[in-house]
C-alpha cells in the first residue's frame, strides 16, 4: 500500500504542474480557477457549503409550518363565503403563468379544506410545526422558516423554475447549484464540487436539467451519486484483475499524451477540459466511495438518522452521505425525495393525509438528524441546509381529500450557514392563499445562498448571458445573523 | 462552442457590435426584434409603439418619438433602455433582460449618428413578413474573386461572409484528418488503416470526390444518419412497467429500419414526410410503408389521449416546420401568428387516429412481432378548443375542423381515401388464413394420432372414446374456420358476392355444429375426470369427497353446455364469430393532406428546417440556431442566403438528402482544417470568436454512439448486422452489434451512451457535448474498452512480432488504426517508455494491488507482463482526446 501510495502522489503531482509546458500548464490551472473567480465581487462568506433538500411535487404549507386554523374554522365554505374573499381578486393572481402539462390539475379550489394535522409550538422559540414533523420540531430553534414564497407555475415546471429562477417554457438555464459550483473555487480537489442524491425529478418537470449547468459547461453540472460503496457512480472501478498501479501508470501516460496534443492545439478548449476531467475522474474513483462507506460511522449516529428503519433508511443514507460530503468540502449537495417517474410523491391531489403522514416519516427524523449532527460537529455555522418544495397546496380541497397545486404562497426554511434559527420571517393571508409580508419568489432564495457563500448575485451573471430574465434575486437580509 | 468547456470572458462579449460601425440592419434591428418586437411590433403595440422598423420607431407612439436622431439622452428610447430605474426600464423586468454595455453602446451610436437607415425599408405589415415564412427563391449565388472558393456555391456564400465579416479561413485539413472526419460523419465509423491506405494510394483528381460517394452507397450511411432523424423525429422504442405498454409500441424498431432504408435508398424527403404521417392512407395494405407511421404511433400514451395528441402536434409541428405550435395550446401565441384555436385545428387533424399492429407472416403472438401503425379508427371523432387548455372546459357545440394556421394563406383541401378489403378487415391477408387453417389442420392430425395410438392399445377404454371425440371436435372446428373465412371474405372482399348470405348461414351452422361437438368432448372429458375421481385411492375421505363433489360439478356444467349447444343446432341465422378485427372502410385523409402541405415545394418551412438540421450535424452548428422554431424568436440568419439557396437546391432535386450531402462535403468550407497557426486565429477570433462565419472547421465531439461503435471498430469486433428487433440496453458492453440497434426508451437506455450526451427519448433537436468525470470513468472502466483493447493489443502485436523494431512499429501502427494519424516523435517515444516501464510495474504481482472491481471483461488480460503492456497503451488510446473527437 506504501508503495501505491508513492505511485499516486507522484502521479498527482505529474498530473498537476510536473509535465507538460508551461503555457498549458499555465492555462489548465487558469480554467480550474474558474474565469468567474476574478470576475465576481467576493462578499465575507458566512457559509462554505449549502445541502438542498427538494421535496417532489409539491408540499402543504399549510400541513407543515405555516398553520391556518381559519381552514378547519371554514372548512366546506366555499372563499366566497369567507370574509377573506378578496384572496380571489388579488392581483398576485397575474403572477401565474399557466401550463398546463396535466389539465386536470394546477387550478384555484374554492371549498375550503381543514387542516389535516395539529400543530404545536416548538423550543424556545415556540415555533409553530405540525405534528408530521415531530423530530424537526426539535430542531426548531435553529430552523429559519420562510412562509412568504411565490412562484409563477402552476404545474410541476415549477420544479425547474426552483432551481434555475426561470419558467419552464422559457428553457433551460443553469441552476443553483451550478452557479455556486462556478462561482466557487474548490476545497476538495477529489469529489465533484456539486453532488446530487435522491431520483431526480422527472422528464415532465424539467428533468436531470434541474441540476444542470446549462451554458455554464457541463463540467458545472451535478453529479449524481448513489448510496453504493462498490458503484456509487456508473463505472466507479474497472473490471476484475485490474491492478491499481496498473491503472495509475494509464492514466500517466494518458495525461502525457493528452498534454501532448494540447500543446499542439492551444485553441482547443475541449482537450483541456477532457484533461481535467480525466484527472477529477481519477480521484473521484478513490475518494467517493469512502464517502457512501459507514462503517466508521458509531452505531449510534446511524440509528438517529434512521438507518435501523425501512422507511426511513433510504433517506437517512442520504443524510449522511451529505453530511460527510459536505464535511470534506463539497459545495453544494442536493438531495431529491419523492421521485416518482412523473409529478412526484408529494402531489396530494387526493388522500393528502395518509400520504403527507407517510412521505413526512421518511424524511423528518433524517432530516433533524442531520441538523443535530452537523451542529454537533460544530459544521451547522458553516453549512447551509435549504429545504424546499415547487410550490405549497391549496387552502381549497380538490377530489373530497386532497389539495390542488398553489403557487401563490407557501414555505421554505432554511437552517444553519449564517441565517437566524428560530423564526418566522414572512407572512400568507388567513387562508394560506397569498404570500402578503415580505413577498418572496424563488430567485430570493437563490441570491440568499449566494450572498451567504460570499457571492454577490448580481456580479455572478456573465457577460452576455442572462443569468436571471425575471430578476437576480435579493438576498433576505432581514434572516441574516 | 456552447460544448466548449471554457467559458473565458473574452469569448461571451457579444462580438459583432462595434458602436464605431453601427449597422442599422445588422446590429440595431435584430436586436429590437428580439428586445422589444413581441409587445412592438406588428403583433402587439403597447403604448401605440412599434420599433420595428426605423420609420415606426422615428415616428414614435403614444409618448411621442422615440427617437431624436442625433441626441441620444434626449431619445425615449435609448432613455428607457438604458436607465437603472427598474421601474422604468425596458424591456421590464420578466419580460426581457437588459440591454448589456455593447448593445447600450451600438444604439446610442446609431441615434447618434442621426439613426440612418434604408429609406426603403419596408415596414412589417404582419408578422407573415418573417423572413422564415417566404417561400425560399434560390437566391444569386456571389461572385467571388478567390478562384478557391468559386466552385461549389456552398463556398461562394461562405467566402462573402468572410469577406464581410473579415476573417481569413484557414487551410484545408490535412488527408488523414479529413478521411477521419468523412468517415465518422457520413458512416458513424472511423476508417480503417486499409481504407485511410486505399484513399491516399488514389492519385486520381477525384479521389475525394470517389470516396464521398462510396461512402454515401455504404449501408451504413442508413445508420449513421438515420440516428441523427431518430433524434429529429423522437425514435422510443416502447416503455412501460414490466409488461404493460405505457408509452410507443412494441416493435417500433420496424420504423427505425425504415428509417435506415429509406435513406440508404435515398428515398425524397418529401415521400418520406408522406409515408410518417400517412403512410396508411396512401399504401395501407403495403407493410413497408406502413412501418413509416411508426412516427405518430411512437406517441402513444397509455393514461391520457390529450397528451398523445398534444405530443403529436407540437412534434410534428417542430420537427418539419421548426414551429412551435404548441405556445398555442392554451392561449394564442405570444410570437408568432397562430391563434389557439389553429392549434386546435392541427389537432383535429390527428383526433381521428389510434394505433393497431399488423400480424407478421408468421407469428401470430402480436406481443411477439408485429408492425405497429396508425389508421383513423373515428372518423367522426370531433376537436373542441380547450379554455387555458383545460381539457374540462370546451364548448360542445363548436368543434374545430382540421386546417393548417391561416397565415400560410394555403387552402387545406382534404379528400376522404376508401380503404381496400384488406386494410378494413386484416385478416384478409392470405399469410393469415393459411397460418390459422393451418393450426387447425395441426390440431386435427394431432388427435388423429392420438386417437391411432389409442386404437392400436389392446383394450377398449374410455380413453379411447374421448380421443375419437376429440378427433371430431378438432375436424368440425377446421371445418368452422373454413367457413366463416369464407364468409368473412365474402362479406368484405371488394366484389360483393351473391353467396354472402348463403356463406353466412354455412358459416354460422358450421359454428353450432363445431361447438356442439366441443361440448360433447368436453362433457366426455369431464365424465372421465368424475370417475377417476370415484375410483381414486385417496385415503382422506373428506378430501376425496371434495374432489368428487368439483368434479361432478364441473361435469354438470359441461352438460349445460351441451344441452345449450345442442338447442342452438336447431336454429337457422346466420350469425357468426367473425375470424378478425373489422375497422372503418374509410379514412379521413386529414393526415394526407396535412402532410402534402409539409411536404409542398411552396411550404416555407420545411426545406428550410431539413437543411438546417443536416448543416448542423455536418458541421457541429447549425445555420439557424433553434433548430426547431424559425418563428418571430429566431431573427433573420446570417448565412440565410446560404440556407436558402441550399433548401431551393434540396426541394428542386427531388428532396434527394444524398444529393445535398455530396454538395456539402464536397464544398470547400467542409474540408477546412480546424486549426491555424496561432496570428490568424487570433486575428480571426477577434471579429468572430464563435466561429459563426466558419472560417475553420469545428472541433467535435464524437455522439455517443459513434464513440461505443469506435472501441468495437477499431478492435475489429463490431458486428455490422444490419437492423432487427431492439436488443436489450442491458447487453451494450457484450452484444457487439451497433448502438442504433439497441433498445432506447425512457428509463430503457445504454448508460454508457446516456453519459455520453445519447438523445433523450423524449426529445432532442439537438444533442448536447458535455465532457464530464463520468464520461472518463466510462472508458476507463467500462468492460467493452477493456476487453476490446486486450484483443486489439493482440492482433496489433501479432502484425509486428517478428520485425525487428517491433515496439516502435506496434506504437505506429495503434496509433493508426484508432487516431488515424502517426505518432509524434514525442508520442512515439512517451510510448514505448510507457511500455517498457509498465511492463516491469506489472512483472512483480506481489507489490501489486488488486482494485477489487466487481465486473468480469470478456476478454482477460495477458499473464505475460510484456503484452499487457501493450494492451494498457491501446487501453490509454481509447481514452485518448481524439479517439473521441473529429478534428
Amino acid at each position: 500500500m506504501d508503495q501505491f501510495n508513492q505511485t499516486r502522489r507522484a502521479f498527482l503531482s505529474d498530473m498537476g504542474l510536473g509535465f507538460g509546458s508551461v503555457a498549458l500548464a499555465g492555462m489548465l490551472q487558469q480554467e480550474v480557477q474558474a474565469a468567474a473567480t476574478t470576475q465576481m465581487q467576493r462578499l465575507a462568506p458566512k457559509a462554505k457549503s449549502v445541502i438542498w433538500l427538494f421535496m417532489i411535487g409539491g408540499t402543504s404549507h399549510m400541513e407543515s409550518f405555516d398553520p391556518k386554523p381559519a381552514l378547519t374554522k371554514y372548512a366546506g365554505k366555499t372563499i366566497d363565503e369567507t370574509p377573506h374573499k378578496d384572496v380571489l381578486k388579488s392581483p398576485y393572481l397575474e403572477n401565474e403563468r399557466v401550463v398546463a402539462f396535466d389539465p386536470n390539475n394546477g387550478f384555484i379550489r374554492t371549498e375550503l379544506y381543514p387542516l389535516q394535522v395539529p400543530y404545536r409550538k416548538w423550543g424556545q422559540s415556540g415555533l409553530e410545526i405540525s405534528d408530521w414533523w415531530p423530530h424537526l420540531g426539535k430542531q426548531a430553534d435553529d430552523l429559519c422558516l420562510v412562509r412568504s414564497m411565490w412562484t409563477e407555475d402552476s404545474n410541476h415546471g415549477a420544479q425547474l423554475q426552483f432551481h434555475t429562477g426561470r419558467h419552464r417554457v422559457d428553457g433551460f438555464f443553469p441552476t443553483i447549484g451550478s452557479w455556486v459550483n462556478y462561482g466557487l473555487g474548490s476545497i476538495n480537489e477529489n469529489l465533484p464540487q456539486f453532488v446530487v442524491m435522491g431520483q431526480p425529478i422527472a422528464d415532465c418537470c424539467g428533468g436531470q436539467e434541474a441540476h444542470r449547468a446549462n451554458y455554464l459547461g457541463p463540467q458545472y453540472d451535478g453529479v449524481p451519486l448513489n448510496i453504493d460503496p462498490v458503484n456509487p457512480l456508473p463505472y466507479a472501478k474497472p473490471a476484475k484483475g485490474v491492478f491499481r498501479e496498473e491503472q495509475v501508470g494509464e492514466f500517466q501516460l494518458l495525461g502525457r499524451l493528452n498534454r501532448l496534443t494540447a500543446e499542439q492545439y492551444p485553441n482547443d478548449a475541449a482537450i483541456r477540459a477532457r484533461i481535467r476531467s480525466y484527472e477529477l475522474a481519477f480521484r473521484m474513483q478513490m475518494a467517493v466511495p469512502d464517502v457512501v462507506r459507514f462503517d466508521d460511522e458509531t452505531r449510534a449516529t446511524q440509528n438517529s438518522y434512521g438507518l435501523n428503519q425501512d422507511e426511513t433508511r433510504p433517506f437517512g443514507q442520504q443524510m449522511l452521505a451529505a453530511r460527510r460530503l459536505v464535511e470534506r468540502g463539497v459545495r453544494f449537495v442536493q438531495v431529491y425525495h419523492g421521485s416518482s417517474g412523473g409529478a412526484g410523491r408529494w402531489d396530494s391531489h387526493k388522500g393528502l393525509k395518509a400520504n403527507h403522514s407517510k412521505l413526512c416519516k421518511q424524511v423528518d427524523q433524517p432530516i433533524a438528524a442531520l441538523l443535530a449532527d452537523l451542529k454537533q460537529r460544530g459544521l451547522l455555522d458553516e453549512t447551509l441546509v435549504v429545504w424546499a418544495s415547487e410550490f405549497g397546496r391549496t387552502p381549497g380541497s380538490q377530489h373530497a381529500d386532497g389539495r390542488d397545486h398553489h403557487p401563490f404562497g407557501f414555505t421554505v426554511w432554511m437552517a444553519g450557514g449564517g441565517i437566524k434559527g428560530g423564526i418566522a420571517h414572512g407572512r400568507t393571508d388567513e387562508l394560506g392563499f397569498h404570500a402578503v409580508e415580505n413577498r418572496h419568489y424563488v430567485t430570493d432564495v437563490h441570491a440568499t445562498v449566494l450572498h451567504q457563500l460570499g457571492l454577490d448575485p448580481r456580479a455572478l451573471a456573465i457577460p452576455g448571458r442572462k443569468r436571471l430574465e425575471k430578476e437576480f434575486g435579493k438576498p433576505i437580509h432581514e434572516v441574516m445573523g | 462552442m456552447r460544448s466548449l468547456l471554457v467559458l473565458l470572458p473574452s469569448l461571451l462579449t457579444t462580438p459583432a457590435v462595434f458602436a464605431a460601425d453601427v449597422d442599422y440592419e445588422r446590429d440595431i434591428k435584430p436586436l429590437l426584434m428580439e428586445k422589444c418586437s413581441a409587445c412592438h411590433g406588428a403583433l402587439k403595440q403597447k403604448a401605440g409603439l412599434r420599433l420595428d422598423a426605423a420609420t415606426l420607431i422615428r415616428k414614435g407612439g403614444d409618448s411621442g418619438a422615440a427617437v431624436v436622431p442625433g441626441a441620444s439622452s434626449e431619445s425615449l428610447l435609448f432613455q428607457r433602455v438604458s436607465t437603472d430605474d427598474i421601474d422604468q426600464r425596458m424591456p421590464p423586468e420578466g419580460e426581457g433582460e437588459a440591454l448589456n454595455a455593447a448593445q447600450l453602446a451600438s444604439v446610442r451610436a446609431w441615434i447618434e449618428r442621426g439613426a440612418p437607415a434604408p429609406d426603403d425599408e419596408p415596414i412589417p405589415t404582419s408578422p407573415r413578413e418573417h423572413w422564415a415564412y417566404q417561400v425560399p427563391v434560390r437566391p444569386n449565388v456571389p461572385k467571388i474573386d478567390e478562384a478557391d472558393w468559386t466552385g461549389n456555391p456552398i463556398d461562394a456564400f461562405i467566402a462573402e461572409q468572410h469577406r464581410l465579416g473579415r476573417v481569413k479561413p484557414v487551410g484545408l485539413a490535412g488527408e488523414r484528418t479529413l478521411v477521419r472526419r468523412l468517415y465518422l460523419d457520413l458512416i458513424g465509423l472511423p476508417p480503417t488503416r486499409q481504407q485511410v491506405d486505399e484513399f491516399l494510394k488514389n492519385k486520381s483528381s477525384d479521389a475525394y470526390a470517389q470516396l464521398v460517394d462510396q461512402l454515401l452507397d455504404s449501408p451504413h450511411y442508413g445508420e449513421r444518419w438515420g440516428r441523427h432523424w431518430m433524434d429529429v423525429w423522437r425514435y422510443s422504442d416502447w416503455n412501460g412497467y414490466k409488461n404493460q405498454l405505457r408509452g410507443s409500441q412494441r416493435h417500433i424498431w420496424r420504423w427505425r429500419d425504415w428509417i435506415v432504408e429509406s435513406l440508404n435508398d435515398d428515398k425524397g424527403y418529401d415521400q418520406m414526410i408522406v409515408e410518417m404521417l400517412a403512410g396508411d392512407e396512401i399504401a395501407p395494405d403495403n407493410f413497408d410503408v406502413l412501418r413509416a407511421t411508426g412516427f405518430l404511433a411512437r406517441n402513444y400514451h397509455k393514461s391520457n389521449r390529450n397528451i398523445w395528441l398534444d405530443a403529436t402536434v407540437e412534434h410534428t409541428a417542430k420537427a418539419f416546420l421548426g414551429m412551435t405550435i404548441n405556445c398555442a395550446r392554451c392561449h394564442d401565441h405570444k410570437f408568432d401568428p397562430i391563434a389557439q384555436h389553429e392549434y386546435y385545428a392541427m389537432r383535429a387533424v390527428f383526433e381521428p387516429h389510434n394505433v393497431r399492429t399488423e400480424r407478421v407472416p408468421g407469428q401470430p403472438n402480436l406481443m411477439n412481432d408485429g408492425v405497429a401503425r396508425v389508421f383513423d379508427a373515428e372518423p367522426e371523432a370531433k376537436t373542441f378548443l380547450y379554455l387555458r387548455g383545460n381539457e374540462k372546459h370546451f364548448d360542445k357545440e363548436s368543434p374545430v375542423a382540421p386546417t393548417i394556421p391561416a397565415f400560410f394563406d394555403r387552402p387545406f383541401g382534404v379528400d376522404p381515401i376508401s380503404l381496400p378489403p384488406i386494410a378494413v378487415f386484416p385478416s384478409l391477408w392470405p399469410h393469415i388464413e393459411r397460418e390459422e387453417i393451418q393450426a387447425a389442420e395441426q390440431r386435427v392430425a394431432a388427435a388423429k394420432k392420438q386417437l391411432d395410438r389409442r386404437q392400436g392399445e389392446a383394450t377398449e377404454s374410455s380413453a379411447a372414446s374421448v380421443e375419437s371425440l376429440k378427433l371430431t371436435s378438432a375436424e368440425t372446428a377446421l371445418k368452422s374456420l373454413r367457413a366463416r373465412w369464407a364468409a368473412d371474405k365474402a362479406k368484405y372482399s371488394e366484389q360483393s358476392s351473391d353467396d354472402t348470405a348463403h356463406l353466412a348461414k354455412a358459416a354460422a351452422d358450421a359454428e353450432r355444429l363445431a361447438a356442439s361437438h366441443a361440448a360433447k368432448l368436453e362433457v366426455s372429458e369431464k365424465q372421465v375426470a368424475s370417475d377417476a375421481a370415484k375410483a381414486s385411492d385417496e385415503a382422506d375421505a373428506s378430501k376425496k369427497e371434495a374432489a368428487v363433489a368439483k368434479a361432478s360439478k364441473e361435469l354438470q356444467a359441461a352438460q349445460k353446455k351441451l344441452a345449450a349447444a345442442d338447442k342452438a343446432l336447431g336454429l337457422s341465422d346466420a350469425k357468426y364469430a367473425s375470424v378478425g378485427k373489422a375497422y372503418p372502410r374509410t379514412s379521413t385523409g386529414r393526415r394526407l393532406a396535412l402532410a402534402r402541405w409539409i411536404a409542398d415545394s411552396e411550404n416555407p418551412l420545411t426545406a428550410r428546417v431539413a437543411v438546417n438540421h443536416m448543416w448542423l450535424r455536418h458541421f457541429g452548428e447549425p445555420l439557424v440556431a433553434n433548430v426547431f422554431d424559425f418563428g418571430l424568436r429566431s431573427p433573420r440568419p446570417t448565412h440565410v442566403e446560404l440556407l436558402d439557396w441550399l433548401a431551393v437546391e434540396l426541394i428542386e432535386h427531388e428532396w434527394s438528402m444524398k444529393h445535398l450531402h455530396r454538395l456539402i462535403v464536397t464544398s470547400r468550407v467542409y474540408q477546412l482544417a480546424s486549426s491555424a497557426d496561432a496570428t490568424l486565429t487570433a486575428a480571426n477570433s477577434k471579429a468572430d470568436p464563435d466561429n459563426q462565419l466558419l472560417w475553420r472547421a469545428n472541433i467535435r465531439r464524437l455522439d455517443a454512439e459513434v464513440i461505443r461503435d469506435s472501441v468495437l471498430h477499431v478492435a475489429g469486433s463490431l458486428d455490422l448486422t444490419q437492423s432487427g428487433p431492439d436488443i436489450d440496453y442491458t447487453e451494450g458492453e457484450t452484444v457487439r452489434r451497433r448502438s442504433i440497434y439497441f433498445r432506447h426508451a425512457y428509463e430503457k437506455q445504454m448508460t454508457m451512451l446516456v453519459l455520453f450526451d445519447a438523445a433523450g427519448p423524449n426529445e432532442c433537436y439537438r444533442r448536447s457535448k458535455s465532457i464530464i468525470p463520468q464520461q472518463a470513468l466510462t472508458l476507463a472502466n467500462s468492460t467493452l474498452s477493456l476487453s476490446e483493447s486486450r484483443k486489439l493489443a493482440r492482433a496489433l502485436w501479432s502484425e509486428v512480432s517478428d520485425q525487428s523494431d517491433a515496439e516502435s512499429r506496434f506504437v505506429q501502427l495503434a496509433f493508426t488504426q484508432m487516431l488515424t494519424r502517426d505518432p509524434s516523435e514525442a508520442e512515439s517515444v512517451t510510448c514505448r517508455n510507457f511500455l517498457k516501464q509498465q511492463a516491469t510495474t506489472l512483472s512483480k504481482p506481489s507489490a501489486l494491488t488488486d482494485f477489487g472491481g466487481k465486473t468480469t471483461a470478456t476478454v482477460q488480460a495477458s499473464d505475460d507482463p510484456a503484452m499487457r503492456a501493450r494492451e494498457n497503451l491501446i487501453h490509454v488510446l481509447m481514452n485518448h482526446n481524439d479517439f473521441v473527437t473529429a478534428r
